[in-house]
């Protein structure tokens, strides 16, 4: 099945909050993460939110992309090309 | 709140009330870890049981001395603790430490501990990495518990078989490195 493609206006609507799904965005693909206790209204470990790119964030993390891959992947990021 | 130490903790760049939120997730997930760790034990039982008791019980009163040692330092940044219990539990920067489905496998059993351990390892790390030359002594009291939590996981993973812990028993009194902020 074709994966659906996110653009950022889009991502951020999956922000975990009043009841939306947590979408995050890890090197162009888009991770739910709805279901980790971790993951609670859009918040993770008080740093992160959800409905945004974290690509940048996991060099600092305490974990590496393994723990990403037990989330389901809904779509990828669609990066504008100027 | 100790006002001085807030700000000197702000002065140096850290976000202290992200830092307080960190450490009250964290607080949290000591003491429901507690209580997690409470079941676990009593339910470690037969002849496998037996032999991972004493380690579950030094672990689970470990991570009660953890919350003992964080709340204080919470208030002095100008943090509290939620008042309600509830609340509390569900905003854990760990998961819940549940009893395995099958009690009597010392498998599954092992794996809730050493994953509890683990996320516990990752939590302080990060504290540590954020406060490390900045906030003297949250960094001193997550490398403190940061050691403590090491050595819980290396005790299970050895008995998970992925190789000698390097480490024996505590022998007598607990907290080797986190006793210092009980006093």
């Amino acid at each position: 099945m074709e994966k659906r493609r996110f653009r950022k206006k889009e991502l951020e609507q999956y922000n975990g909050k009043d009841g939306a799904s947590a979408f995050i965005s890890y090197k162009g693909k888009i991770y739910d993460v709805s279901s980790s206790f971790l993951w609670q209204n859009g918040n993770h470990q008080a740093l992160h939110d959800a409905g945004v790119d974290l690509t940048h964030c996991l060099g600092q993390a305490p974990h590496n992309e393994e723990l990403l891959e037990r989330f389901p992947v809904v779509g990828t990021l669609h990066r504008r090309v100027n | 709140m100790a006002k001085v130490t807030r700000e000197m903790v702000e002065k140096s760049g850290v976000n202290v009330d992200q830092l307080v939120e960190l450490l009250v997730k964290n607080a949290a997930a000591e003491l429901t870890t507690y209580y997690y760790y409470t079941i676990l034990r009593v339910n470690l039982i037969g002849l496998e049981g037996e032999g991972l008791k004493e380690i579950a019980e030094t672990a689970r009163i470990e991570d009660r001395n953890h919350f003992e040692a964080l709340f204080p330092r919470i208030y002095e940044l100008g943090g509290k603790l939620p008042g309600n219990m509830k609340d509390f539990h569900d905003i854990s920067a760990c998961p819940p430490a549940s009893l395995p489905k099958d009690p009597t496998d010392i498998k599954a059993m092992l794996t809730v501990l050493v994953n509890a351990e683990r996320c516990a390892v990752r939590g302080y790390t990060h504290i540590c990495n954020l406060t490390a030359g900045k906030d003297h002594r949250t960094y001193d009291l997550a490398l403190s518990i940061l050691n403590e939590e090491i050595e819980h996981e290396s005790w299970f993973s050895e008995f998970l078989g992925e190789g000698p812990s390097g480490h024996f028993l505590r022998r007598g009194e607990t907290s080797p490195f986190v006793s210092k902020f009980l006093k």
